[in-house]
């Protein structure tokens, strides 16, 4: 009776209703699991670190790609094929810190936050919050200790949701047990 | 001079999206073995962790509901029982997974019970249960979400997932569902 | 032409996981011992050839020979590590090792909830399937039946 053949849909792929949804109901959870919003944020923060480093290994399988030279690469990379590989959106990279180490991620229609509205009395809750985990569990594997915090959010008001990435240093390699 | 108070915006103000959006398969993967990380460690058994991760599958269920029903039917909810588990088989599969489901099927010994039946189900791909709770099916998410678009669409039932002949979803309606249908068929 | 054993690291130097095919002569030492020995040959070979190389590097290290194997090296920008003794008549095989990565490693270990990523890998289903695949390279042993 099924019609296997016929599906004009791309198996790699779901349905973004039903990640959203699906997220929204985890942060649901949370909020009925949790006291405050603050450990609400951090509970995400911590689930998207998780994610962050197995979706590098992912993201690293398909995409023969080899470190990347400065920030500002990293900065294209997270946005033109990372966030599009895995959301299906490109953030605007933009607001440089003058020294380069520091810029923003511009983000229009978050997909996670598509059909949202913050509970009343959650107004420290970072809704999207995972995010900012995934980011950094990524980089950390590739070498770099970013600090990844929420500045803007339209789910508040604000007229962008605006993510801060700011590099704090490049992380060695692990020194085999018993040499210097 | 732009207002500087903030106003908080309702989704009710953005046009409903059309459904297209698509995400990878890997985060979709990745966010729900989180969730089942999450839940796994909050419970003391497989069934209370199947209780979990159906609650919350309802709370994608019944929000899906409207969604679903505004787009494929142009606003008209089934009334009719056999119709509306078509419905899940067919449109409303389609829509969460790129296909149809494998087979539906009514209970030989029970009026009230149907199943539907999926060789491999979506989020059963990437997860492989420990030998020590063999009896875990993470489809349990998605049993809830389709008892809360039945018992949205006023279908009262209850929905477990199962391992047989691969995923099988078994829904048993309440009583009154059935008298109704015998009715409203009747007519 | 022959393989004859596989490690993977990760980046902390955690043997995540070995395997031999044929092997005929063991190192004579404890095989923790001989992974901290194949690790931290691994780190100063690498330092050595970056710090020598008088252009920038791009792969940097990638394998050395004897008279007797040779050594073959991938390593992935987020520091795991596979390390492949073959004999002298293997090429160059870096995209064998990318497809373990990609196609073995990302596929059954990070994809499965249940592996931890900086312990030993238990999985059954990622021995088989690393197993099969090896055995299924057209380098992979043509011994005498």
């Amino acid at each position: 009776m099924s019609r296997q053949g016929t599906r004009g849909v791309d198996p790699r792929k779901v349905n973004g209703e039903l990640f959203t949804l699906t997220y929204g109901a985890l942060v649901a959870q949370l909020l009925r699991d949790y006291e405050d919003d603050d450990e609400v944020n951090k509970q995400l923060e911590k689930m998207g670190y998780n994610i962050g480093v197995r979706l590098i290994e992912d993201f690293l399988a398909r995409n023969n790609s080899s470190r990347c030279n400065d920030f500002r690469e990293t900065a294209d990379i997270i946005s033109k094929v990372g966030f599009k590989m895995y959301l299906g959106i490109t953030p605007v990279v933009s607001n440089w810190s003058p020294a380069g180490d520091e810029f923003s991620l511009l983000i229009e229609n978050n997909p996670l936050a598509d059909f949202v509205e913050l509970p009343p009395g959650h107004n420290n809750l970072n809704f999207s919050n995972l995010l900012c985990g995934v980011l950094k569990g990524a980089l950390e594997m590739v070498q770099m200790d970013v600090d990844v915090r929420f500045v803007q959010d339209q789910l508040k008001g604000d007229n962008i949701t605006e993510l801060r990435l700011k590099f704090l240093r490049r992380l060695e390699d692990a020194i085999p047990v018993g040499e210097d | 001079m732009a207002s500087i108070t903030k106003q908080k915006p309702s989704p009710l103000d953005k046009p409903l999206s059309k459904g297209k959006a698509e995400v990878n398969i890997a985060t979709f993967a990745l966010l729900f073995s989180e969730m089942v990380q999450y839940c796994q460690n909050r419970v003391y058994s497989v069934s209370e962790l199947q209780t979990k991760l159906s609650e919350m599958g309802q709370h994608v269920g019944s929000h899906l509901l409207d969604l679903l029903f505004v787009r494929e039917q142009g606003y008209k909810r089934e009334t009719k029982l056999l119709k509306m588990l078509l419905f899940i088989k067919t449109n409303f599969w389609k829509t969460l997974y790129g296909k149809e489901a494998d087979r539906l099927e009514h209970s030989n010994d029970d009026e009230r019970t149907y199943y539907i039946i999926e060789t491999e189900h979506l989020v059963n791909k990437f997860i492989s249960v420990p030998k020590d709770k063999a009896k875990l099916n993470c489809a349990a998410f998605t049993a809830g979400i389709i008892e809360a678009v039945l018992n949205g669409a006023n279908f009262p039932c209850k929905v477990t997932a199962h391992w047989h002949k691969g995923t099988t979803f078994m829904i048993e309606f309440d009583e009154s569902v059935i008298a109704r249908d015998k009715m409203v068929e009747g007519r | 032409m022959t393989i004859y054993n596989l490690h993977i690291f990760d980046r902390n130097g955690t043997c995540l996981y070995y395997v031999e095919w044929n092997r005929r002569k063991s190192a004579g030492m404890s095989q923790s011992e001989e992974f901290k020995l194949m690790y931290g040959m691994i780190h100063s070979i690498k330092s050595f050839v970056s710090r020598i190389s008088p252009t920038d590097l791009k792969d940097g290290f990638l394998n050395f020979k004897t008279n007797r194997y040779k050594l073959h090296f991938f390593e992935t920008p987020s520091g795991l590590k596979i390390v492949i003794n073959t004999d002298l008549g293997v090429g160059n095989i870096r995209d064998t090792l990318h497809q373990i990565y990609s196609n073995i490693y990302v596929e059954y270990v990070v994809r499965n909830p249940v592996c931890d990523l900086d312990k030993p890998i238990t999985s059954e289903l990622f021995q088989t399937k690393l197993d099969e695949f090896i055995r299924g390279l057209p380098f992979f042993p043509s011994r005498i039946n």
